[in-house]
């Protein structure tokens, strides 16, 4: 296992797409140290046999609907929140270089 | 001023007198995000009829809720320019009732606290004591039905998020059943735990409004399928009878005195009330693990639901050089420093090689806990406790959603409710310094309707029905 220091931090946040500082890998570092212990606690619960809890009632509410449009937005709505708009898309940084 | 007072008042002076009276706190309090223009909602009641349960009454959303065309920013940087396309399905549900949506209020950023101390527009003021915390993360919402501006604000709960901010702030504070509400155009934070619920100050007005926010909705795949009663219309305070279980083992994590013997006092007299109160403890081991449990999967999924906030297509776009750089760059600045570390414990327990060692095993675990609570609720109509160990305490001394070397089961057992999904409501039941403190209560899923009536008998108790703040500058 990779050492939890502040490049491994740094790393996790990279994958994520953002930053940390110095200081908030540091911060983590330590999170991390109580994290372990809280996880050493969890790992006495013995599970065995227990399926994981994925939302808290089993009663079906989903179904297959019908293949057909219910719900829409207009191409102007949907891009009236993005900073930069071009021939009806989002425009962003050149990807293609 | 409850519900059925404020309707007896003209109509455009109740909503003006509302937002007037929100502006005047806002110095003191710093609920609001953004007012709301109500002109145009004012209009739209003549198409409303009269006698719809809400009508012409001012409503507060926290900021978490889609407004058509009116800022919604979840109180994170990232969101700050955000103005949804579309309503919530609570809003549509809101307006039909007649409501007249006034303000969106302040929340931890993104709902991931527990103080309101992380909100973009700086920290929200408690109204019974201004230099103390409101609680969060519904903050915002509940401070104003506090302060009686209005009678009905919205607020979401994910862990304790509208339950703890309601007894900081002596307001009746109401989490559903799991899929009661639908959470169509909610801002999410953890989605097998989130709730949309409300605070009011008189469990009447805690019916009538479940009445007008319950019920299917399509466009919530976990919204529930049960039918809505009429709570107001079956409101009954006679508990005779009625079997309510206290948790000794959360009790006794309550150190403060005053608390203990507020709460003691209060089952006493339910007890004469012809309850039939008893004692039950959980297993010592899964109370211990309540909240770690609660992080490693609250995170987890705030991580995945968050993975679209990126500037791209809406938020606040910093600019690169790249589509990545500017991803990177948005995303930095838009989080704050504490948002960004949980979004790294949560991605962590989601790796593959950590999967089934955190993120699993704390579902397993979440099976069990829910497993020891239900059992209990197989015995008694409630489950009933203190709601938070103390008063609302000052920023420096309070404790927010962070591990700790503790196990904080006082501060923490509200979580349950979101683990298992069955319905919660804390209310006011006295005094301490001249801060509120609350009790709380939680139900076999889908009986509201015991909490409501057994909320009326404490009502009819602690003589707190409608009760408000007023706020000292």
């Amino acid at each position: 296992m990779e050492e939890m220091n502040k490049a491994y931090f740094q790393k996790l946040a990279r994958q994520l797409m953002f930053d940390v500082s110095d200081e908030e890998a540091e911060q983590l570092r330590e999170e991390f140290k109580i994290l372990n212990k809280q996880i050493a606690l969890l790992e006495k619960i013995d599970t065995e046999n227990t399926e994981p809890m994925i939302y808290p009632f089993e009663a079906e509410t989903t179904f297959l609907r019908e293949d057909q449009i219910t719900q829409t937005i207009s191409r102007e709505d949907a891009l009236k929140n993005a900073k930069a708009v071009m021939a009806g898309h989002v425009h962003v940084p050149k990807v293609v270089k | 001023m409850d519900i059925t007072n404020m309707m007896k008042q003209d109509i455009t002076q109740r909503v003006y007198d509302a937002i007037e009276k929100a502006k005047q706190l806002q110095p003191e309090l710093n609920a609001v995000v953004t007012f709301v223009d109500v002109e145009e909602q004012l209009k739209q009641l003549g198409g409303i009829p009269s006698d719809a349960p809400l009508y012409g009454i001012p409503v507060v959303l926290k900021d978490n809720v889609n407004t058509k065309g009116v800022l919604t920013t979840a109180s994170s940087r990232i969101l700050s320019n955000y103005i949804p396309v579309y309503d919530a399905a609570i809003c549509e549900k809101l307006k039909a009732a007649g409501a007249i949506i006034i303000a969106k209020a302040s929340m931890d950023e993104l709902g991931m606290g527990g103080t309101n101390l992380s909100a973009y527009t700086g920290w929200v003021h408690n109204p019974y004591d201004t230099e103390r915390i409101s609680g969060g993360s519904s903050g915002g919402s509940a401070v104003l039905c506090a302060a009686d501006v209005s009678p009905l604000t919205i607020g979401t709960d994910t862990g304790d998020s509208i339950r703890k901010p309601a007894a900081y702030n002596g307001v009746i504070g109401v989490k559903p059943t799991y899929g009661r509400i639908s959470r169509y155009g909610i801002i999410p934070y953890a989605s097998s735990l989130d709730h949309v619920g409300y605070f009011t100050t008189t469990i009447q007005d805690a019916a009538k409004a479940l009445r007008v926010l319950a019920g299917r909705d399509d466009r919530d795949m976990t919204s529930s399928y049960e039918p809505v009663p009429d709570y107001e219309a079956l409101l009954d305070q006679d508990i005779k009878g009625k079997r309510i279980a206290i948790i000794d083992n959360v009790q006794e994590a309550i150190q403060d005195k005053a608390i203990v013997e507020s709460f003691n006092d209060l089952t006493q007299k339910l007890e004469q009330r012809g309850a039939q109160i008893e004692h039950v403890r959980l297993n010592d081991d899964l109370l211990s693990v309540l909240l770690p449990t609660y992080f490693i999967i609250a995170n987890a999924e705030a991580t995945a639901n968050h993975s679209n906030l990126d500037g791209i297509r809406y938020g606040v776009r910093e600019d690169g050089d790249s589509v990545e750089e500017v991803m990177i760059n948005s995303r930095t600045k838009g989080f704050s420093a504490n948002i960004r570390k949980r979004f790294v414990i949560g991605s962590y327990s989601l790796f593959v090689e950590n999967q089934d060692k955190l993120f699993r095993k704390a579902q397993k675990v979440r099976r069990l806990i829910v497993n020891e609570v239900k059992a209990v609720l197989d015995q008694y109509d409630i489950i009933l406790t203190t709601a938070a160990p103390t008063i609302a305490p000052h920023p420096q001394d309070s404790v927010d959603e962070a591990l700790s070397d503790t196990y904080l089961i006082a501060e923490n057992h509200m979580i349950m409710g979101n683990f298992t999904g069955y319905p919660c409501m804390t209310m006011p039941c006295g005094f301490i310094e001249g801060m509120p403190i609350g009790i709380h209560m939680m139900a076999k899923p889908f009986a509201e309707q015991m909490l409501f009536n057994i909320g009326a008998a404490i009502e009819a108790e602690t003589g707190l029905k409608g009760i408000t703040a007023e706020v000292k500058a």
